[in-house]
């Protein structure tokens, strides 16, 4: 067998290979390979060796000499271990034949885009690829596993890659695993924990930074998508989504890409992510596309859809979708929800644009439909909004002078040492320093107490420090309840303590440690700037 | 941080407090007070070792003032400059007895 364009000639390797047989079987190959030059790559398809011994494996080395470039495939599990044993996997290029697995009568679990995943067992799966370049494909998805897994995010790797009929497949040891579109489905005492879980692992996976070049830019394939359709908009706003995509903030930071309830399994009593294959970088705006398409895009027109792809209904995705958001963005403030909620379905409807185009409905009066639908819910949103870019409140040190942490008193040490750290370059009196200390942890805590409650939201400290006299300016932001501590009265210090009340002390306080105090409500933020001088 | 040590004896008591007594510290001293308000004439606060008191702080020492002027009498002892400061611009200095 020759393949003269790339150059190899392949040699059929079966039975056993021992010292009985070992001269024979030389001028066998020999005989097969005469008028092939050392230009050639020599491949053994070993897919029907049973057993080779030290005499076989001496053939092989000899004709290597010959030619250099030579590879054995389809190597079984036996002979692979004795190539290995011998180190002969070293010297030669040794592909090991893949496990053959039926996936039929197998149960479905999952199913998307570029093929299916069936369970196989109690604790395994086989994911399969219906992509004619599946083995590339899988290759990819386990290294960008990999990758994920050694940057901290609990995940799935596959241990084997096997046969599945005409394709390829990955099998991942899954025990006990049930995925949050089930537990969703048939568990509903469990939603709030799905929703904290759910969010945990995004932010999780949002605050990770990924080292350069390791990752595609999930920016620069949401640019192709926008380009190619951005000609069906009327009045230039195709021309204006295309050039707010461009001015979204680059970012190292990691993309799932698909984080849907169903990539998010429920292992033994450990959470993971699968579906690697989509991680990427970039803005955090890019996986809440995806959330949305899932949870509402794709089923705008038809609400059946959803249950078909989620097992439950738009009820709960819907609901799922607000309340991931607004946990998400550390707030329970409804027009903060909208604000990023329009940006995240401006690009989602896009992307559905694209993707209902070049892949339409059967049915062409229900794809024209669904299409019309979100073409008309994009136009509305592109006539009000002009960026797409929105307050990252993921990381909490998002620069040098400022710390965005959530609002619970349990943090108060860690912002009281983020302030403390800021003035290490001035020189600062112990008093100076415990009358900022008590100032910082008076405000924090009355964010921590009010600004959101019962919710958890973020808080942001900023530190600034300007000379001539040397001044501390020190701003709290929130995106709580708006509230301006300064209106409330001063308590009453002349009083005895049996006419005093209990409470009020920590504003005034705060007032006498520091030198200058203003707030503002703007943006749907509540700032609270501290000034004191340190001299 | 904040350590509390306690010593009662004859319907007095003395609580020694180190560290800081803030937001985080308060919940902490707040029982330790109620656990020893039963039964006392005298409170004593022996507050040599504490370095920081905030409002959360402060309330508590209130709601224990306000207890003891009921059944007996407290004292606050060995405060160092920068609490007195503290007590001083809140007009606690008035309503504690310091030693």
């Amino acid at each position: 067998m020759t393949d003269d364009n790339q150059k190899s000639v392949t040699v059929i390797l079966s039975g056993r290979i021992d010292s009985g047989n070992a001269s024979e079987t030389e001028q066998n190959i020999n005989k097969q390979l005469s008028g092939y030059n050392s230009d050639f790559t020599v491949v053994f398809d070993a897919s029907n060796l049973v057993y080779i011994s030290s005499a076989g494996l001496r053939v092989i080395l000899r004709i290597k000499k010959a030619y250099p470039d030579l590879k054995i495939i389809g190597v079984s599990s036996e002979v692979y271990e004795i190539l290995e044993m011998t180190g002969f996997t070293e010297i030669i290029d040794v592909e090991k034949a893949y496990r053959v697995v039926s996936v039929e009568g197998c149960e479905v679990i999952g199913e998307g885009f570029n093929g299916k995943v069936y369970r196989i067992d109690k604790d395994n799966v086989v994911k399969t690829y219906k992509n004619a370049d599946a083995l590339a494909e899988i290759q990819h998805e386990r290294k960008v596993a990999k990758l994920a897994l050694i940057l901290g995010v609990p995940t799935a790797i596959s241990y084997d890659v096997v046969k599945v009929g005409d394709s390829y497949g990955s099998v991942f040891e899954l025990l006990n695993s049930r995925s949050f579109s089930k537990i969703l489905a048939n568990e509903p005492d469990k939603y709030d924990w799905c929703v904290d879980e759910y969010v945990k692992m995004l932010k999780k996976i949002h605050s990770i930074i990924v080292p350069d070049g390791e990752l595609p830019s999930i920016k620069e394939k949401t640019l192709r998508s926008v380009r190619r359709m951005k000609d069906t908009l009327p009045d230039g706003l195709g021309d204006k989504l295309v050039a707010m995509v461009e001015d979204i903030p680059e970012s190292n930071h990691m993309i799932h890409g698909d984080f849907h309830t169903k990539n998010i399994v429920l292992a033994g009593d450990e959470v993971l992510v699968i579906d690697m294959d989509t991680l990427s970088v970039g803005h955090p705006i890019f996986d809440l596309i995806h959330m949305y398409n899932a949870y509402v895009g794709f089923s705008e027109y038809d609400p059946k859809i959803v249950y078909d792809f989620q097992g439950y209904n738009t009820k709960i995705s819907h609901k799922f979708w607000h309340d991931s958001l607004l946990k998400y963005l550390g707030t329970k403030d409804e027009n903060r929800y909208k604000e990023v909620d329009d940006k995240v379905r401006c690009l989602s409807y896009a992307g559905l644009i694209d993707w209902g185009t070049r892949h339409p409905d059967p049915d062409p009066q229900k794809s024209e439909a669904t299409i019309e639908l979100w073409k008309t819910r994009l136009i509305e949103i592109l006539q009000k909004i002009n960026t797409l870019d929105f307050d990252i409140s993921a990381d909490e040190q998002t620069n040098a002078n400022e710390i965005k942490i959530d609002a619970i008193t349990d943090n108060l040490e860690k912002v009281i040492d983020f302030v403390n750290s800021r003035l290490e370059a001035v020189d600062c009196l112990p008093k100076h320093q415990m009358q900022l200390d008590i100032a910082v942890e008076e405000i924090f805590v009355n964010i921590a107490h009010y600004a959101y409650s019962p919710d958890v939201g973020k808080a942001g400290v900023k530190v600034e420090v300007s000379d001539d006299p040397v001044t501390v300016t020190i701003t709290f932001t929130d995106r709580g309840v708006p509230y301006d501590p300064l209106k409330k009265n001063d308590p009453d210090v002349s009083l005895s303590a049996d006419e005093r009340e209990i409470g009020g002390l920590g504003i005034f306080l705060t007032k006498k440690m520091i030198d200058d105090i203003s707030y503002e409500y703007k943006d749907g933020k509540n700032i609270l700037t501290l000034k004191k001088a340190l001299n | 941080m904040l350590t509390i040590n306690k010593k009662t004896e004859n319907g007095k008591a003395v609580l020694a407090l180190e560290g800081r007594l803030d937001t985080v510290t308060a919940p902490e001293f707040d029982s330790a007070v109620r656990a020893v308000l039963p039964g006392i004439t005298e409170l004593c606060l022996d507050c040599k070792k504490l370095e920081y008191i905030s409002s959360a702080g402060l309330r508590v020492l209130l709601t224990a003032q306000k207890k003891m002027n009921t059944q007996g009498k407290m004292k606050v002892c060995n405060v160092n400059e920068t609490v007195m400061e503290i007590f001083e611009v809140t007009g606690f200095s008035d309503i504690l007895t310091i030693e």
